[in-house]
């Protein structure tokens, strides 16, 4: 939760850009912005190489002796042993991270664009565009989240653009409550009502005056936003609703639950998903808090 | 006052927009929502009056207005599955839902106000480094994992709580309420409840810390310690009871957002609850059933809402007597 | 009689660009019954050095140093219980009126009698009735008590505050900039309050302001400030009138002289120095018209003349010659400073 009382630093015209780049710059001194980022960083190239470091996630394997190659635990060959169908845990969980970035990239970026722009022209332009808008906000805030994606992931089809598309219809209002009120600000400001004066056009002045001074802060948004695309993701998978025939990190557990390896113990199975989930999210929390003091300087000391 | 009306009036058109989206959402589908229901043995005179029963022969807007009628009465039909009354099903289990949300959340948010409360006094400490990053990774662990593993520790492993269900097979009580005080029930309720309060402990702490280091700053109560108020009573009656207005508005919209966010957590324990109920309606396309349990977890999030506006009006001197 | 007597009084802050050397030489004293002001221009630790007589201090700061002692005992060197418990029963303190001082979330008569029940032992009928008299005192209607600190105007929050702190009578009372914020009719109205308690009560008040005006309408004696530093000290007609240092002559011009009709507005060019590292010299010499070279290099010690007034400058034995240039606003051009 980001509280906006304090003003990101008013930009001159001149310097606009690279105070831009400053404020986009990776909080660098900060320690957990560090590891977020290298969480990323890692979970990105495993993503990328998945091919090479995973073999086939749903190829059923079979022990030398042949007998199914089932509930093994880790072992050289089986790194993290075995699910109850024979399946190399290893590799699945290096495939689902290719889903899990998937959906959080593609629905951060939906989420952000779509609170960004409503945010803007709200803001920018008030009166009944702006109450239309918000009353809009409230009716999706009004909707029980994980419910929502549910039934529409049920009712559309289980593929992974509907979890996308639920998830951008119903978090896009955070976002643009927070844009809003800051373009509220901006548009009170000294150089915008000069610019206006000058008689620049609504677009320019957008352009070239309000959205540099907002999209850090849409990017705030965003790195928080790719932790809650991947959580109700995994959710809906654990659910039975996800996406069939694709291996992800919610199904993976889904699997596990169904198949009994809670009463057998079988923490290998359950654990690492678990664990590949909370590491991305908090990825984006550490970093989304690098950013926040960067932003908001006033939360320190 | 005129603005309670407002907030009133805005939340009716809340409820409203949300059950004509509901209307929508369960009507254009693919197919059609008996299809699921008729069974392919069913004659053409069968599948005639069950379309007829549930009003599916009529125009949209005629269907429209027969859905409203039924959802002011709270007539939400009869299960395809089980073929008892929706209501009645919802009844039986929001109990449940309410027990678990009601107490995981109120653990959650003493928890955290305090330590967030902590935390603010002892910023710039290793308590802060390390408390920080730990409720972090708590919130950003999925709950229906974070019940996984409690199971898996707690009831299977080391066997001291039950594996799921509210209630132990073949135990009869007469009637709810001494079935929800015996201490069968309260067993059952402990992993799930420390479940959703680990996940949900996370905002009220970050939230309350961030409060206290607002108000700490503040003028009055740097005036507290000139006037030489002893500590306890500038951290609790002036600091936190700032600090605190926010949390109590995020406790009520937490309330709400938790009956409809229950829904892994009441699947992981089996525990017979509304968000339940939706999920096995949905998998199981009981449209009915599904629809009415969609519209309550709605309407006790719309109405969290509102109580959460007025919270903060009757709270904050500012807004009660501007 | 000397109730507070403070010496090289030292405060520092941590901050991200080092230590700040916020205080460096406070030294002053208040006497029974006296309103002493404490001028200076913004940044010149006027504010640090009167909250740190309280003893409480923000959290990036430190005491390094001086003596600050309050009715015969050295609070700094004390127990903090000691200096604590002192609070509002012998040294209260009225904050700046732009100040958020009152708790808004508590009505202004139940925050008084906050503090007369907790710090002043008084039981709950006797606290009612003290704050219904302290409002009558400074002219508040007592009915308005039940009222929350947002339904009262700024000045009215400013009496609020007076009463508050003289609430246990108290012998010192510090106001810093208690009408700044306030509109120039109401200032005046409520100085009028201040002194007209101050004088019927007998407290003494150190009053920090940056307004020479408000020094010479109110105040007994005057100590001005210079980064971090005391550099002049003494009663009102002397200083105002008879200035010693540089600095007081420049900070005189600034202001519209009431009696002398048509005095010109001669601001003081430049900036005070970064007082991460302050200049080894008079830490004015940037700035002075008169500096000279030893000004540069050593740094004038505060020197007590048998009148008691007292200053800091390596050329205070030509003070009324200086004071006569520094009358003319082109002393204080640039050129004519670095001619000096």
């Amino acid at each position: 939760m980001v509280e906006v009382a304090a003003q990101p630093p008013v930009l001159s015209r001149k310097r606009k850009l690279p105070s831009l780049m400053r404020a986009l710059r990776l909080p660098e001194k900060d320690p957990l912005a560090l590891i977020g980022v290298t969480i990323y960083v890692v979970f990105l190239l495993v993503a990328l190489f998945a091919d090479f470091l995973a073999k086939d996630p749903l190829e059923i394997l079979f022990l030398d002796d042949g007998n199914l190659a089932a509930n093994l635990g880790p072992s050289l060959e089986f790194p993290l042993g075995t699910t109850n169908l024979g399946r190399d845990i290893f590799s699945q969980l290096v495939i689902g991270t290719r889903s899990a970035f998937m959906v959080g990239l593609t629905a951060a970026l939906a989420v952000v664009a779509l609170g960004t722009l409503v945010g803007l022209v709200s803001g920018y332009f008030g009166g009944l565009v702006d109450a239309a808008l918000m009353r809009l906000a409230d009716i999706a805030l009004g909707i029980p989240f994980l419910p929502f994606v549910i039934v529409l992931a049920a009712f559309l089809g289980p593929q992974t653009q509907n979890v996308v598309i639920a998830i951008t219809v119903l978090l896009w209002p955070n976002t643009a409550r927070v844009i809003r009120s800051q373009v509220l600000t901006l548009r009170e400001r000294g150089f915008v009502e000069a610019a206006r004066v000058a008689g620049s056009s609504d677009w320019r002045i957008i352009r070239v005056h309000i959205a540099p001074n907002i999209l850090p802060l849409s990017l705030l948004y965003g790195s928080i936003a790719i932790g809650w695309a991947i959580l109700t993701e995994a959710s809906v998978s654990f659910l039975g609703f996800g996406p069939s025939g694709s291996v992800s990190w919610g199904g993976m557990l889904q699997d596990a639950y169904a198949s009994q390896a809670l009463s057998r113990g079988s923490y290998n199975w359950f654990i690492p998903p678990g664990l590949c989930i909370v590491l991305v999210v908090v990825a984006g929390f550490f970093i989304s808090r690098g950013y926040e003091e960067v932003l908001f300087p006033k939360l320190k000391d | 006052m005129r603005s309670v009306a407002i907030r009133f009036g805005q939340m009716l058109l809340v409820l409203w927009a949300v059950a004509t989206l509901l209307f929508f959402l369960f009507r254009l589908m693919p197919g059609d929502p008996t299809a699921a229901y008729i069974d392919t043995t069913f004659t053409a005179e069968q599948q005639e009056a069950l379309k007829k029963q549930f009003g599916l022969d009529r125009s949209l807007p005629e269907q429209y207005a027969l859905y409203f009628g039924n959802v002011l009465r709270g007539e939400f039909g009869t299960s395809f599955r089980s073929k008892r009354p929706v209501f009645e099903m919802i009844f039986e289990v929001l109990p449940n839902t309410l027990a678990l949300t009601a107490l995981s959340i109120t653990i959650a948010y003493i928890f955290g106000v305090l330590v967030g409360a902590w935390l603010a006094w002892k910023r710039g400490s290793i308590a802060e480094a390390v408390g920080i990053p730990i409720v972090l990774t708590l919130r950003a662990a999925p709950e229906f994992w974070l019940g996984m593993v409690l199971l898996a520790i707690f009831a299977f492993g080391l066997g001291w709580f039950p594996s799921g269900g509210a209630n132990s097979a073949g135990a009869d009580y007469g009637s709810t309420l001494a079935r929800m005080t015996s201490a069968d029930f309260l067993h059952h309720l402990i992993l799930p409840s420390m479940t959703l309060a680990l996940y949900l402990q996370g905002l009220p702490l970050l939230l309350m810390r961030s409060n206290m280091l607002d108000v700490l700053q503040e003028d009055y109560v740097m005036m507290a310690r000139m006037k030489g108020l002893p500590e306890w009573r500038i951290l609790l009656m002036h600091a936190a009871r700032n600090a605190l207005l926010p949390v109590v508005t995020a406790f009520a919209l937490g309330l709400g957002a938790s009956v409809g966010g229950n829904v892994v957590v009441e699947t992981v324990f089996s525990w017979p609850g509304l968000g339940r109920v939706l999920v096995d309606a949905v998998a199981s396309s009981d449209y009915p059933l599904a629809q009415g349990a969609f519209m309550f977890i709605a309407l006790i999030l719309i109405v969290m809402n509102f109580v959460a506006d007025l919270l903060y009006s009757v709270l904050d001197p500012r807004v009660a007597h501007g | 009689m000397t109730l507070l007597s403070v010496r090289n009084l030292a405060v520092d802050y941590a901050t991200k660009g080092g230590t700040l050397h916020a205080v460096s030489r406070g030294t002053l004293e208040v006497g029974a019954g006296e309103v002493v002001g404490l001028v200076g221009e913004s940044g010149c630790g006027k504010t640090t050095l009167a909250r740190a007589l309280t003893g409480v201090v923000p959290r990036n700061a430190t005491f390094k140093g001086g003596e600050v002692v309050f009715e015969g005992k050295d609070l700094l060197a004390g127990p903090p219980a000691a200096w604590k418990d002192l609070l509002w029963r012998r040294i209260s303190f009225v904050p700046q009126s732009s100040m958020n001082a009152l708790d808004p979330v508590y009505r202004v008569g139940t925050q008084m009698e906050e503090v007369l029940r907790l710090r002043g032992g008084l039981g709950r009928e006797a606290a009612r009735n003290r704050t219904a008299e302290l409002f009558g005192l400074v002219g508040l209607d007592a009915k308005r008590s039940v009222e929350y600190p947002h339904q009262f105007s700024g000045g009215m929050r400013q009496r609020a505050a007076i009463a508050m702190a003289l609430a246990l009578e108290p012998s010192l009372v510090i106001a810093d900039e208690p009408v700044t914020a306030l509109d120039v009719i109401v200032q005046r109205q409520v100085l009028d309050t201040l002194r007209d308690l101050q004088s019927r009560l007998g407290v003494s008040v150190l009053l920090v302001t940056h307004d020479i005006s408000v020094v010479a309408y109110v105040c007994d004696r005057v100590v001005v400030m210079y980064a971090g530093e005391v550099v002049e000290s003494g009663k009102v007609g002397d200083v105002l009138a008879a200035p010693r240092h540089p600095y007081t002559m420049g900070l005189t011009n600034a202001f519209p002289d009431l009696e002398r009709a048509g005095g010109t507005l001669a601001p003081i060019m430049g900036a005070p120095p970064d007082l991460r590292s302050p200049p080894t010299g008079c830490r004015f010499a940037e700035r002075c018209p008169f500096a000279v070279a030893r000004c540069r290099s050593e740094s004038p010690p505060l020197t007590v003349a048998a009148d008691g007034h007292a200053s800091a400058c390596w050329r205070s034995d030509e003070a009324a010659a200086l004071a006569e240039t520094a009358r003319d606003p082109a002393t204080w051009t640039p050129t004519s400073a670095s001619a000096a």
